[in-house]
């Protein structure tokens, strides 16, 4: 074949097709079907099997919130993803609690999926739940004002627009919220 | 074999008998294009690199924050310099190697047209947050399905230009720029049309499956088939083997779409998909090395060459970064080394050196080389060009090191969960300020590289007047 393929460019593009989508197929066509967990969200009610908790459809503020997130880019600079690494379980942790490792169940909604490649800033994907309104305001306005050394921009115009701040502060409350993991541990408590 | 000009090198006087004269209008008309697009973006580049030294530095002005510059400077440099520096260098060297003209250059002058508007589009959509939330997809769908139909022109054009060639065999090159136009189709597609119809972690696994590609199945090969034209022409010397050429390629057909999930290490995706794509990661040695040998076993006994060719230094500095480059993919794809370095400033350390220690090197190598051939006089100088080597190599290296390093250290200071987040970014803050300074030298690198290109194509047009 490859003889033949050396001087016809009809058989050089055949078989260079061929070969590729072996490989294209079976990694991408495959493995959805093969792994349920990546379509199931995530639902469990038994303590014995890990985190309780239910993975809920974002709400329409959320949505608003969550566009914003990807118009901004934050997610150039921000994970979304407590990987099995303990480093990572220390550093989404909470108040003396680590964090379970995100699994594909708690990202069956999002679309754009927002995993990111690169950690200039921390990973966001336990964030819900542990800074208040107040203090995301001062943050986005200048986040130097909380943060001595932190290098993230200032978004202005986030927080001097109420429905947008609004939106990506509800949107960021609900990240890393499917699995219960620290009851008691929330701002709202 | 046939005589082969240009119609600047003919100028007026009517050609030899029998020899081919190639237009060269569509690879002109990329190139310029290509190099202002390097010489624009080189500027965002420098940009996003002081925000990092400086966070405040334009940060009220939401079009201008680091969130919108990054995905221009990364869209900017893939699609608008080094894709239409390929595709412009391919329109030069496919008519060549066939012994034809290409097949239509009304065909190729339309498709440069579309890809400018493309690339203009693409600067306003991003500019203004117009983002589809997906790296290397960011952006919108009626410019995907422009890029499609451009694609469509520049492979028709080129696969009817190989259908008439006039010599059976066809040279590697030719390999490689059929199997960029096939693999680049369906890479596509699939990073801009199907993840649409995903989402989760099935989208992931589509858009890094995009992503790996776009590098491995369209700058890659394409990147080779230049290497592969411009070292034997720039050392006037023949290839080394033609064997060992072919096993390179029909290994990167088969092994590099498999990589995918190895941008997902460790995360949310099954273990059994990670481990598949950290083997054919490894597996990714065997193309590599098949090609650097080859271009290695080409210059046996003509290093001495590389004292006064500029496209030749270019080509074998892009040679030995490829080589590196596609040393750290393989390595940092094992668990244990990914556990350090995934996330870190290692990773724009290692996706420069691909995209400008190789590519770029091997695209900025072949215009240096194909100018004065189309535009049928030398180059407006050669000195500035080996300036611009030295300014692209220094800038490099001290980019690439710095952040090889800066990464190593920041991913074990992360996995000492002892040390406070902010720390571990304060502690990098050195290594931005490098980056900076070698992002100069780079942009100079630009500045003179862009410069000689274009004083060449227009003092060309100022003869003929």
């Amino acid at each position: 074949m490859l003889r033949k393929a050396d001087n016809s460019a009809s058989w050089a593009v055949a078989a260079s097709l061929v070969l590729f989508s072996i490989g294209g197929i079976l990694t991408t066509v495959v493995p959805p079907l093969v792994d349920s967990s990546w379509a199931k969200p995530f639902e469990n009610s038994d303590p014995a099997k890990g985190p309780t908790g239910k993975l809920t459809q974002l709400n329409e503020l959320q949505l608003q919130g969550r566009a914003i997130y990807v118009r901004e880019g934050c997610w150039y600079c921000h994970t979304q993803q407590t990987r099995t690494l303990l480093a990572d379980t220390k550093r989404s942790g909470w108040k003396g609690v680590d964090s379970p490792v995100s699994t594909p169940d708690e990202f069956v909604y999002d679309s754009p999926h927002l995993f990111g490649t690169k950690r200039t800033g921390p990973d966001l994907s336990r964030v819900g739940g542990k800074y208040d309104e107040q203090w995301h305001r001062t943050h986005f306005r200048n986040p130097r004002d909380l943060v001595q050394g932190s290098i993230m921009p200032p978004y202005p115009w986030l927080v001097e627009n109420p429905q947008e701040f609004k939106a990506i502060v509800a949107y960021m409350q609900s990240l890393g919220r499917a699995k219960n993991w620290r009851p008691n541990e929330d701002y709202e408590q | 074999m046939q005589e082969q000009l240009s119609r600047a090198e003919v100028a007026g006087a009517s050609a030899p008998s029998g020899a081919i004269v190639h237009e060269d209008l569509s690879a002109k008309w990329f190139l310029v294009s290509a190099v202002s697009y390097f010489f624009i973006v080189g500027i965002v580049a420098l940009v996003i690199a002081a925000k990092f030294v400086w966070p405040d530095l334009m940060g009220t002005i939401a079009p201008l924050s680091y969130g919108r510059l990054r995905p221009l400077h990364v869209n900017g440099m893939l699609f608008g310099w080094l894709l239409a520096a390929d595709m412009g260098l391919t329109f030069y060297l496919i008519p060549r190697l066939c012994g034809v003209k290409l097949w239509s250059e009304k065909l190729g002058l339309a498709t440069a047209g579309l890809w400018n508007v493309i690339i203009l589009s693409a600067v306003v959509c991003l500019l203004m947050g117009w983002n589809q939330g997906l790296e290397y997809a960011e952006l919108p769908l009626a410019l995907d399905i422009l890029v499609v139909v451009a694609w469509l022109m520049y492979g028709g054009n080129l696969f009817m230009t190989i259908s008439q060639r006039k010599y059976p065999a066809m040279y590697v090159s030719i390999w490689y720029v059929m199997g960029t136009i096939v693999w680049t189709a369906f890479v596509y597609l699939t990073g801009n049309f199907a993840v649409l119809f995903t989402t989760g972690v099935n989208q992931a696994n589509l858009n890094w499956m995009y992503v790996h590609n776009a590098v491995g199945l369209i700058f890659t090969p394409v990147g080779l088939a230049l290497a592969y034209y411009f070292i034997p022409r720039s050392s006037n010397t023949p290839l080394y083997s033609h064997k060992l050429s072919m096993i390179g390629f029909w290994s990167l057909a088969f092994v590099y779409v498999w990589t995918g999930a190895h941008h997902m290490l460790h995360g949310p995706i099954s273990q059994w998909l990670q481990t598949i794509s950290i083997a054919f990661s490894v597996m990714l040695l065997i193309p590599v090395w098949a090609a650097v040998y080859n271009f290695f076993a080409t210059m046996r006994g003509q290093w001495h060459q590389l004292r006064e060719n500029v496209p030749l230094k270019f080509l074998m500095s892009g040679v030995v970064f490829y080589l590196l480059t596609c040393f750290q993919g393989p390595m940092h794809s094992l668990r244990a080394v990914n556990a350090i370095v995934s996330k870190t400033d290692w990773i724009p350390g290692h996706a420069h050196m691909a995209v400008l220690g190789a590519f770029s090197f091997f695209a900025i190598a072949g215009t240096y080389a194909a100018l004065p051939k189309m535009f049928g006089k030398p180059l407006h100088s050669d000195s500035l060009a080996n300036w611009s080597y030295w300014s692209f190599m220094m800038g490099g290296l001290g980019f690439f090191v710095t952040l090889w390093l800066g990464g190593f250290w920041q991913g074990w200071q992360w996995n000492n969960w002892a040390i406070p987040f902010i720390d571990t970014v304060v502690a990098l803050k050195p290594v931005w300020l490098v980056r900076f300074f070698s992002g100069i030298l780079m942009f100079l690198g630009i500045v003179l590289f862009s410069y000689n290109v274009l004083a060449t194509a227009l003092g060309a047009r100022e003869q003929k007047a």
